[in-house]
């Protein structure tokens, strides 16, 4: 199961970078997407799964028909990147990815892994994010509303100028 | 199923979960052709005419014309599949699966029929156990990916009706599953869990006595939001923009002929059983009979189809009584009438829920 998930968000992924179709880029990226919430099952986190494809479809969505509305999508991207842009991107994923592996390595979740060994995680509920949330996130939550707020101001104010 | 389990060498858990796919997807699939018909017959009788009642099985049983949805799907596989020259021909290949496959999926986490213990197996009617952790946020989920379809088969089919169909409609949908999401959220505050069981067990026994103790009775104008959104997330008329036959040729399956136009009608008619389904569950007491405390599993069956079978009539019925909307309309109705009455409606059911504790 992890593989079918971990092999579907993969190639989704390149999919979408190596697509020279934009809209077939977003339909990639969808099914990236799509594995990350069925390895957010696998994690025992089936709420997290729901929210991923609810948020992000949506968001997509609204992406896509942003490309179709504004670009001409028939005619393919021209351009080759530079030689020295394509080097450099290498190496920041390369560098990337060995931090993301060392530090999921080193993390104190793991050694207690090795030690006590493998238990069954109790399933994530909409409850417990709830109870989390407004408990010991409170102030992380408060700020997120407040942020969105500005962003939807201004999103209204950048579009209406003469209100 | 014990003993059915023992002659297969599986489990009897297994042999249930396999039982229950094969009811849930061929179950909502033959309803969904089977509407085809009611749909076509139950125009014909609103506008006084006769509809399909020639088709026979080897020419003889006729049964009202049931026999057509057969004929139909005979003939669908004998037309020409053909694929337009300038279209995006794997776009235009994966779009009916990409309607069809979120229409089935949807209906799984919904319960059928009340839970029963046989030979110290507890068995569910529902193909997600409760306790999934999904929920009613799954049917939500999957309601989001039902967009894809439409937009893929529009954008592929490269034509100019297919995509001013396939725009307008995505666009409507995302605009109303905002409301619907909010009306939701009201239930799931009152029934104090998010998981279809949990909602349904909520709307058990009566109100004062003389009503049953269903969602519709306590927030009404919840229902009315979450009943227009529904119409607006199926294509259906007054809201059915993708197809818009007397405005943009056929919308978004202009270009499409044969088994890929059938999948994509089926496809709808999917949408429609899942949407009546969610609205008998979620408003309506799902398998809950009224006035009966404890209901035998056939009766609650037998109760749940009832209602689901009601509102997929519901569905019929308007679409060839009222006219369809003009877009713009359609735009005001969803960000300035249906949108500020689920919130209203959320406000106010919290407040209340406040005031209670």
């Amino acid at each position: 199961m992890f593989i079918t998930f971990a092999l579907i968000t993969l190639l989704g992924a390149l999919g979408m970078l190596l697509q020279k179709n934009v809209v077939v880029a977003g339909l990639c990226m969808v099914a990236a997407f799509f594995g990350v919430a069925g390895l957010f099952v696998l994690l025992a986190n089936p709420v997290a799964a729901a929210l991923q494809i609810i948020v992000y479809t949506g968001a997509i969505m609204v992406l896509v028909l942003f490309v179709i509305m504004m670009l001409n999508s028939h005619e393919e991207e021209a351009g080759a990147a530079r030689p020295v842009q394509r080097w450099l991107s290498l190496a920041l994923i390369a560098v990337l990815a060995f931090a993301a592996v060392k530090l999921v390595l080193a993390s104190a979740g793991l050694n207690a892994l090795a030690v006590k060994g493998a238990e069954m995680p109790q399933a994530m509920t909409l409850q417990k994010v709830g109870t989390t949330l407004f408990a010991d996130h409170l102030l992380g939550f408060e700020v997120a509303g407040l942020v969105l707020l500005a962003a939807m101001i201004g999103a209204v104010a950048l579009t209406k100028r003469n209100l | 199923m014990d003993k059915l389990a023992s002659l297969l060498h599986t489990s009897p858990a297994i042999a249930w979960m396999v039982a229950k796919l094969v009811i849930v997807f061929a179950g909502v699939f033959s309803l969904a052709a089977v509407w085809t018909w009611v749909e076509r017959r139950g125009s014909a009788m609103i506008q006084d005419r006769i509809g399909p009642n020639r088709a026979a099985l080897f020419g003889k049983i006729k049964i009202i014309g049931l026999a057509q949805p057969l004929a139909d799907g005979i003939k669908f596989f004998f037309k020409e599949d053909l694929v337009p020259h300038d279209a995006n021909k794997g776009l235009f290949w994966l779009a009916p699966f990409l309607a069809l496959v979120p229409a089935l999926m949807g209906f799984a986490v919904i319960p059928f029929g009340r839970s029963f213990v046989s030979g110290g197996q507890e068995y569910h009617l529902a193909l997600l156990d409760p306790g999934n952790g999904m929920g009613l946020l799954y049917p939500l989920a999957i309601g989001g990916m039902a967009v894809y379809g439409v937009l893929v088969a529009a954008w592929s089919s490269n034509n100019k009706w297919s995509i001013l169909g396939g725009m307008r409609s995505s666009a409507a949908m995302v605009s109303y599953e905002i409301g619907m999401s909010l009306a939701v959220v009201a239930l799931f505050m009152r029934a104090g869990g998010y998981d279809p069981s949990e909602i349904i067990t909520a709307q058990g026994g009566t109100l004062w006595k003389v009503l049953p103790n269903w969602n519709i009775f306590h927030q009404p104008l919840g229902f009315i939001v979450f009943f227009t959104c529904m119409f607006a997330e199926t294509n259906r008329l007054p809201f059915d923009f993708a197809e818009g036959e007397s405005e943009i040729v056929a919308g978004f399956n202009t270009e499409y002929g044969s088994m890929k136009f059938s999948l994509l009608a089926l496809s709808e008619y999917c949408h429609l059983m899942t949407a009546s389904a969610l609205m008998a569950t979620l408003y309506f007491g799902g398998w809950q009979v009224p006035f009966v405390q404890d209901p035998s599993v056939m009766l609650s069956v037998l109760s749940f189809l009832v209602k689901m079978l009601f509102f997929a009539w519901v569905f019929v019925w308007i679409r060839w009584t009222l006219p369809r909307f003009r877009y713009d309309q359609l735009m005001h109705l969803g960000w300035k009438a249906m949108l500020p009455m689920s919130m209203v409606n959320l406000v106010f059911h919290a407040w209340r829920m406040s005031q209670g504790h």
